[in-house]
């Protein structure tokens, strides 16, 4: 079985994010960066399948985004997948989703693949809309959320979380799946894993190779970023010393009435 | 793109505050835009949930009540948004930014060809242009993205940030035809309920919230649960409390949970971890209670009590009873 996870590298939260006010992009490069947390989630999934299916089976990364950003690859890389491939094309930049879901959605094509594991949602761009899209794009049957994934006979069994609880669902391969925060903590590499990672191939993949027949970037995309600001400052309020439970509770609920939050 | 279509989610006719929040927005902005504005309510139980948007200003309501709409995975609501969509013309599509939300409006944009704006706050309509304002980057920078004009936009919408506005003049009841032609592949073998229909976290006017400094699961039953359910909220957790298996991950808040915007949030025993305050930093006004007053968490609490929190919180509990009378 081949086994496809997307991930995507984000800004560290603890790291500066800066915002280029010419081009009013996030600035991607030079910052510290991770995988979005989502998809360490999605890589453990795929890593727990390639385990229990035993064999041949193959993890393989895909990423889209400035080629700088390569070395986070390695983490993932550490973390048990087997290659990645990361398609970089400055063209790319300024794309917002509908074009990322359509390019990543083509570069694809070229990766053959049982399963497709995508993350549920990015730490930067939060939309949750890219495995949707991807799902159309490739025609493939998208089962969302999951908490639980097995394949048997060449069908996806899933344990899916809803809002109300979880539905079990199956379909057949090939497929797309989104995992949940509850499949299972994300491994940490092992030494061992950290040393064979260097020795994995990292592939580059160009828009000239796709054939892609609409424009990307920020030209082809249907959004535009007008306006971008920190929110409003919050001060520093104040604090109160509790001498015992009585005057704390007392403190905090003369405040709420004053807020008239009582 | 002057027509505005809600997607109204639901469980069998229930439905949470988030579709009147949703269809009340559409109004306004079907106004601003010239043009109508429609709810889509399918699967089983939407004729009685279109009964209750009767009370909201909408021109339609498109409904079927098709149970192949609870026996397969999203695909038959998507395609009767699509329907839906193409029946009323160009439109902006607002959907709730819930789990369900958010798989059907990526599925949409490939379907409608549309542009997508996520977790919006706030809708400023200009000259025909919708720009949407949200949060980006766990609220560490507030976005207005315009959507470029088409046919078709999507916007997923955070709950809590618009208010539900009744006063409805009747919307017709259209019923919306069975897209034809169509096989699912993802048939629902099991759907089972969890949790114990509690106030939805995102949906909670008030927040109670634990962490690490409760030690354990009894005090977010036996402190935190009497105050949320004094102020009329729901209880939410850091990770470190779902982690150590305290509380179910569906109340994690956080860069890897889930994202609150309640009038009140009430932190106890949480340091304020960054991963923790991109999910709670927009609430309208933040209490701590911690033993610590350097934690972290002082920098952005409108008020830090420092204390211990199974001393102050049943007291904060019996004053807020009290004063109810
Ligand atoms: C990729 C990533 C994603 C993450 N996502 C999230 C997320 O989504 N949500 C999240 O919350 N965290 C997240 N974290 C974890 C985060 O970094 C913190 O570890 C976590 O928020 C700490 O939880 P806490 O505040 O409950 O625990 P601690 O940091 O241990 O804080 C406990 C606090 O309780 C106080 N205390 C102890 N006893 C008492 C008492 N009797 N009365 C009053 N106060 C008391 C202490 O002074 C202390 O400040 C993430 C981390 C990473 C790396
Ligand atoms: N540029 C990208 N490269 C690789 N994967 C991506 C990219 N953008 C989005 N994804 C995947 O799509 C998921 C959802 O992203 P989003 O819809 O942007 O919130 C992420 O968790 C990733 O798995």
């Amino acid at each position: 079985m081949k086994i496809v996870v997307t991930v995507k590298l984000v800004p560290d939260p603890n790291a500066e994010k800066r915002i280029d006010p010419q081009t009013k992009r996030l600035v991607r490069t030079g910052v510290e960066t991770m995988l979005n947390p989502y998809d360490e989630y999605a890589l453990e999934a795929a890593l727990q399948l390639k385990e229990g299916a035993g064999g041949d089976t193959t993890v393989t990364l895909f990423t889209m985004g400035p080629e700088a950003l390569k070395e986070t690859l390695r983490k993932a890389l550490a973390m048990g997948a087997d290659e990645a491939f990361v398609l970089s094309d400055p063209a790319l930049e300024g794309s917002d989703v509908s074009v990322t879901s359509y390019a990543m959605a083509q570069a694809l094509r070229k990766l053959p693949f049982d399963l497709l594991i995508v993350g549920g949602l990015t730490d930067d761009s939060s939309t949750g809309a890219v495995p949707g899209a991807l799902a159309e794009h490739l025609g493939l049957p998208c089962v969302t959320n999951a908490r639980k994934a097995e394949v048997t006979d060449g069908r996806l069994q899933v344990e899916r979380e809803t809002d109300a609880g979880y539905q079990t669902v199956s379909v057949p391969l090939p497929a797309l799946l989104t995992t949940a925060l509850t499949f299972g903590e994300p491994r940490y590499a092992s030494l061992k894993g950290i040393m064979g990672a260097k020795k994995k191939t990292i592939a580059t993949m160009s828009l000239a190779e796709l054939g892609l027949d609409r424009p990307v970037g920020a030209s082809g995309s249907k959004t535009e970023l007008l306006t971008f600001a920190p929110p409003p400052a919050r001060g520093k309020g104040q604090t109160i010393e509790a001498s015992d439970g009585v005057s704390g509770a007392q403190a905090i609920f003369d405040f709420l009435k004053e807020k008239k939050l009582v | 793109m002057n027509n505005v279509i809600v997607y109204a989610e639901h469980r069998r006719g229930e439905t949470r505050k988030v579709t009147f929040e949703l269809v009340s927005e559409a109004r306004k902005l079907a106004d601003a835009l010239g043009g109508k504005a429609y709810a889509v309510a399918v699967g089983p139980g939407s004729a009685q949930l279109a009964e209750q948007l009767k009370d909201y200003p909408l021109d339609a309501v498109y409904l079927n009540e098709d149970p192949d709409v609870d026996a397969f995975v999203l695909d038959p609501i998507v395609d009767y948004l699509e329907a839906a969509a193409k029946l009323a013309g160009p439109a902006l599509m607002l959907i709730p930014n819930s789990l369900a939300g958010r798989d059907v409006a990526g599925r949409l944009l490939v379907r409608l060809d549309a542009g997508i704006t996520a977790d919006v706050i706030e809708f400023k309509v200009e000259d025909g242009a919708v720009a949407c304002v949200s949060p980006k980057l766990g609220g560490a920078l507030i976005t207005t993205c315009e959507l470029r004009p088409a046919s078709y936009g999507i916007s997923t919408v955070r709950p809590n940030a618009f208010a539900a506005r009744p006063g409805g003049s009747g919307a017709e009841l259209i019923p919306l035809e069975k897209p034809a032609g169509k096989a699912y592949a993802a048939a629902v073998e099991s759907d089972v309920e969890e949790g114990s229909g509690e106030l939805a976290l995102e949906e909670a006017p008030v927040v109670v919230a634990g962490g690490r400094g409760l030690g354990g699961p009894e005090p977010f039953e036996t402190l935190l649960k009497p105050l949320a359910r004094a102020l009329g909220g729901a209880v939410g957790a850091s990770r470190a409390a779902a982690d150590a298996g305290w509380v179910p991950y569906n109340l994690q808040i956080g860069q890897t949970g889930k994202t609150v915007t309640p009038s009140l949030y009430i932190a106890v025993g949480i340091s304020g971890a960054i991963q923790h305050k991109v999910g709670m930093r927009a609430s309208g006004t933040i209490v701590a209670i911690n033993k610590d007053g350097a934690a972290p968490i002082a920098e952005f609490s409108d008020l830090l009590v420092v204390g211990d929190a199974f001393r102050i919180v049943p007291e904060l509990t019996k004053l807020i009873e009290a004063s109810k009378g």
